[in-house]
């Protein structure tokens, strides 16, 4: 037993919409200071894991802590970039009220950014390389600028755990080298980062640590390893015939 | 959940409160089963037929005709009834499908608007017949008539009794036509004007010398504009007009909205009474009958109007 | 003719009234477009009939607050409904939206055809519910109307970073720790509150645009979500305001109805022309665009003298090119063009 505790610890998460299962008793201990991929196909179940974690959705079994903590008392330490297709673009909104979105957290019911906040929030738009575009519509933004400005929501959170769902879908070469950068600094600064990544080819490249997934985990651990060809093999070409025999009753 | 088990059971007890009225609806089969749509028009009915008929109406006390709409329950009644009465001239203006299929199916009616002349009726500006003829006592009498001759038609064994009952009936209505010119006689010339929430008197008006102004216009169903209000709570205040007057089928609200529009002109005009306009009052009582409820619209409105 | 209007008792209550309501139902109008939820006001609407009518069935009396009351809670009952078919079944949300506000309606219909027959019925007047009589408001019914829109704008201010995150982004709002469902609730109060005042007034049918119509045009007009609500507030009001006006002058016009009308007016207008986002607005946007793009081409790509003679007097007019001893050389804003392309490209 270590004594030095998980950033992540889960315990045999379940999730399940009616009788199919999407995440089925997930075992994971991922230690802190790791940059972690979590690959696998689609419908693996990957950002439900990362939703599971947060308590977006809800789980039918199993535990979560960060740092021995449940979720509710580590959740400010807990920063999320979600899916860029999960919001309207449209919405008439610019970069530097997004980026402040990111504080609302500390700031909590009622309170109104501070020029503090301003000002962290203006640091994060600079560190993303978005300093020219701070009042630009969202609307206005490429695919790549819009990570870039969700990234920098997520930097100003100060967190101390990351959670990123494909943050580098829809992107451009430059922008995902400059992600890869400013996530490799997190972890350097003790920060734990899991990132949900589509792409095999450089799984290697950028990450320490790597979980295939698919409905179970097929294995996770350094990407040295684990990410082999045999275990690619059994997450991307594997079936499972789980189906729950009855419906949990809630 | 208990909690939506609780709620599907407040919902249920108050369809069964609410809808459950007892209906007292039956078929005799000694009798002329008669239906009708207004009680105004089931008084009239039992007054001429008395022992020989029994009488239904479908609606009842307090019920609005010109917004009704025939249920399937009343579909079924109006198929067995052997006879069907009704006002027509578009006073059950939702009603005109079942009226116009009763040929169609050979049943027995009486349309009693349809017996009137051009000059019997009034027309308003746009060509529309007022329905209200009940009203005018003399068209009144018209229609006993041809309730009259129509079960004389129908049971000519009974001519003369129908007869006779008609003939009482006549000697009530020239009393009810007496009491109503002497009661309004106590009112001043310059006052006789009669506002209420919808055109229903314009019969009344015509026949007994007085001014009469609905505020919605023919039908209930109409809405009374912002024009109409202000202008007539003007003509309120410039006649000096003491009472306005709710009916008892037709939304209180529009006369409140015209009592606040006279008052804040400055003029206190006080809400007459609850006059009796396409309904009567509840079954037996004497403003359940015609005759009862024209006595109690004209005290109404003779107690609003005339000087103290 | 005009000052006779507005010294009229009953147009100042009924134009009070109904510019509270545009108001109220404007401001929130913004949030409900941006939701993509437009059509929950309608299902709201026509849910709320039933609530009314077995709350009549009830009491058997007309008292306006307890027939809001049931009006409230078969409000969110449909709501809530229809948030259960969407998440355990596989119809989708505007179907089970769809599905609930029919038969909710229905449903009410076929109560107000049982209660026909209650004495009493007819003068409660429960008929007006459904197309509404603003002209009959009273000074009791503005004051409702006033208390509600000071609530919707208090709580709209109060709640504003918690509102514009929850349309935005909900599961990141969420992931920051707040509680989707209180801000969901409250979103949803503070719709069924706007359509419960703006029942009596413009009716269950109508109720519906007033929720969706000023939203949709303030959009046009701004990129900025706080002049939005604003702006859809005032929309809301004008129509209310106008609508009255001109149902006011005219003798049988049902202000409700009017009141639709001049929204629509509205939205058209902004669709047409709105400033940020208005159809002729992109047109001529578009076009100077299109004449940027092709100096640009020319100056990038020839020497400047080798221009044919047309490009040269186009690029002189449009101040990209100056005569400097009698040749042809660039301007600032000719430099300045280049640059800006040049960089757009990368």
């Amino acid at each position: 037993m270590n004594d030095k505790p998980y950033a992540i610890e889960i315990e045999d998460l379940t999730v399940a919409y009616d009788i199919k299962p999407v995440l089925w008793d997930i075992d994971i201990k991922i230690p802190k200071g790791v940059l972690m991929a979590v690959v696998g196909p689609n419908g693996a179940g990957k950002s439900t894991l990362i939703k599971a974690m947060l308590g977006i959705v809800k789980p039918i079994s199993g535990k979560v802590l960060f740092f021995n903590t449940p979720l509710k008392e580590y959740l400010k330490k807990i920063s999320y970039v979600p899916q860029k297709g999960s919001v309207d673009w449209d919405f008439p909104t610019n970069v530097l009220d997004v980026v402040l979105m990111g504080r609302y957290g500390k700031l909590g019911w009622f309170k109104r950014p501070t020029e503090e906040d301003v000002r962290i929030a203006k640091e994060a738009i600079k560190k993303v390389g978005m300093e020219d575009f701070m009042d630009r519509q969202i609307s206005e933004l490429s695919g790549g600028q819009q990570q870039r400005v969700f990234l920098a929501r997520a930097l100003v959170q100060e967190a101390e755990i990351y959670l990123l769902d494909e943050p580098f879908q829809g992107v451009d070469a430059k922008t995902e080298k400059e992600i890869v950068n400013i996530l490799k600094e997190l972890v350097k600064a003790g920060k734990t980062v899991i990132v949900v990544h589509h792409d095999l080819q450089t799984v290697k490249q950028y990450f320490d640590w790597v979980g295939l997934i698919f409905t179970r985990i097929i294995a996770y651990g350094p990407v040295e390893d684990v990410f082999t060809e045999a275990n690619i093999e059994k997450t991307y070409k594997s079936r499972h015939n789980l189906t729950l025999k009855e419906p949990f009753k809630c | 959940m208990p909690k939506i088990k609780i709620v599907l059971l407040i919902i249920i007890i108050g369809i069964f409160l609410g809808g459950c009225q007892v209906d007292d609806y039956y078929y005799d089969k000694s009798k002329i089963n008669i239906v009708t749509t207004t009680a105004i028009i089931a008084d009239l009915a039992r007054n001429i037929g008395q022992e020989k008929v029994h009488v239904y109406e479908l609606m009842g006390p307090g019920i609005d005709p010109h917004s009704y709409n025939a249920t399937a329950g009343d579909i079924r009644k109006i198929q067995q009834a052997d006879l069907v009465i009704f006002n027509g001239l578009h006073l059950e203006g939702k009603m005109e499908k079942v009226f116009s299929n009763l040929d169609k199916i050979d049943k027995n009616y009486l349309e009693i608007g349809a017996h009137y002349t051009m000059d019997e009726l009034i027309y308003l500006e746009d060509q529309a017949v007022d329905p209200h003829i009940w009203f005018s006592v003399t068209l009144w009498k018209k229609a006993a008539t041809l309730v009259c001759e129509k079960l004389q038609d129908m049971d000519p064994e009974n001519f003369d009794y129908y007869l006779d009952n008609k003939n009482k009936y006549f000697t009530q209505l020239n009393e009810l036509d007496l009491f109503i010119r002497e009661e309004i006689s106590k009112i001043p010339e310059q006052s006789r004007v009669l506002i209420t929430a919808h055109d229903a008197f314009n019969y009344f008006g015509r026949e007994y010398g007085f001014e009469v102004i609905g505020l919605q216009g023919l039908s209930s169903l109409d809405e009374a504009g912002i024009k109409r209000i202000s202008e007539l709570a003007e003509f309120i205040v410039k006649r000096e007009i003491k009472a306005i007057y709710i009916e008892n089928s037709v939304p209180v609200k529009t006369v409140q909205a015209l009592q606040k529009a006279v008052l804040s002109r400055g003029f206190n005009v006080k809400i007459g009474g609850e006059l009796y306009s396409d309904s009567l009052g509840n079954k037996n009582t004497i403003e359940g009958t015609y005759i009862g409820a024209y006595k109690a619209n004209i005290i109404a409105i003779v107690g609003g109007l005339k000087d103290e | 003719m005009l000052e006779l209007i507005f010294s009229d008792y009953t147009f100042r209550i009924v134009a009070l009234g109904t510019i509270l309501l545009g108001i109220a139902s404007g401001l929130l109008s913004s949030f409900v477009t941006l939701n993509k939820q437009a059509l929950v006001g309608d299902a709201l609407s026509h849910a709320a009939l039933p609530g009314i009518v077995l709350v009549f069935m009830i009491i058997k009396v007309k008292n306006l607050e307890l027939l809001l009351l049931g009006a409230l809670f078969f409000g969110l009952i449909a709501i809530g409904l229809t948030n259960i078919i969407k998440k355990y079944s596989k119809v989708k949300f505007d179907s089970s939206l769809a599905l609930v506000l029919s038969s909710f309606f229905g449903f009410g219909l076929v109560l107000m055809t049982i209660i026909q027959k209650t004495p009493t019925a007819s003068q409660a007047g429960l008929n007006n519910f459904i197309f509404g009589q603003a002209s009959t408001m009273l000074p009791h019914d503005v004051y409702l109307m006033l208390s509600i829109s000071i609530l919707v704008i208090l709580l709209i201010i109060l709640f504003w970073k918690e509102l514009k995150l929850f349309v935005f982004n909900p599961e990141f709002s969420q992931a920051l720790g707040f509680n989707n469902k209180y801000i969901s609730l409250l979103f949803s109060g503070l719709i069924v509150l706007t359509v419960i005042i703006g029942l009596e007034s413009v009716g269950v049918i109508l109720i519906s645009s007033l929720l969706v119509a000023p939203g949709v045009s303030a959009r046009q007009w701004t990129n900025r979500l706080s002049i939005m609500v604003v702006l859809s507030g005032l929309f809301g009001a004008i129509s209310g305001f106008f609508g009255t006006i001109i149902s006011a002058i005219s003798p049988k016009m049902p202000t409700g109805a009017i009141i639709v009308i001049v929204l629509s007016v509205i939205t058209i207008l902004s669709i047409l022309f709105g400033s940020k986002r208005g159809i002729i607005w992109r047109q001529i946007k578009n076009k100077i665009n299109n004449h940027k793009i092709i100096a640009y081409q020319w100056l990038n790509n020839s020497e400047i003298n080798s221009l044919p003679i047309e490009a040269l007097q186009f690029l002189t007019k449009k101040n990209y090119l100056a005569i400097q001893n009698n040749e042809y050389v660039l301007t600032n804003e000719g430099r300045k063009l280049i640059d800006y392309y040049k960089e757009a490209q990368e």
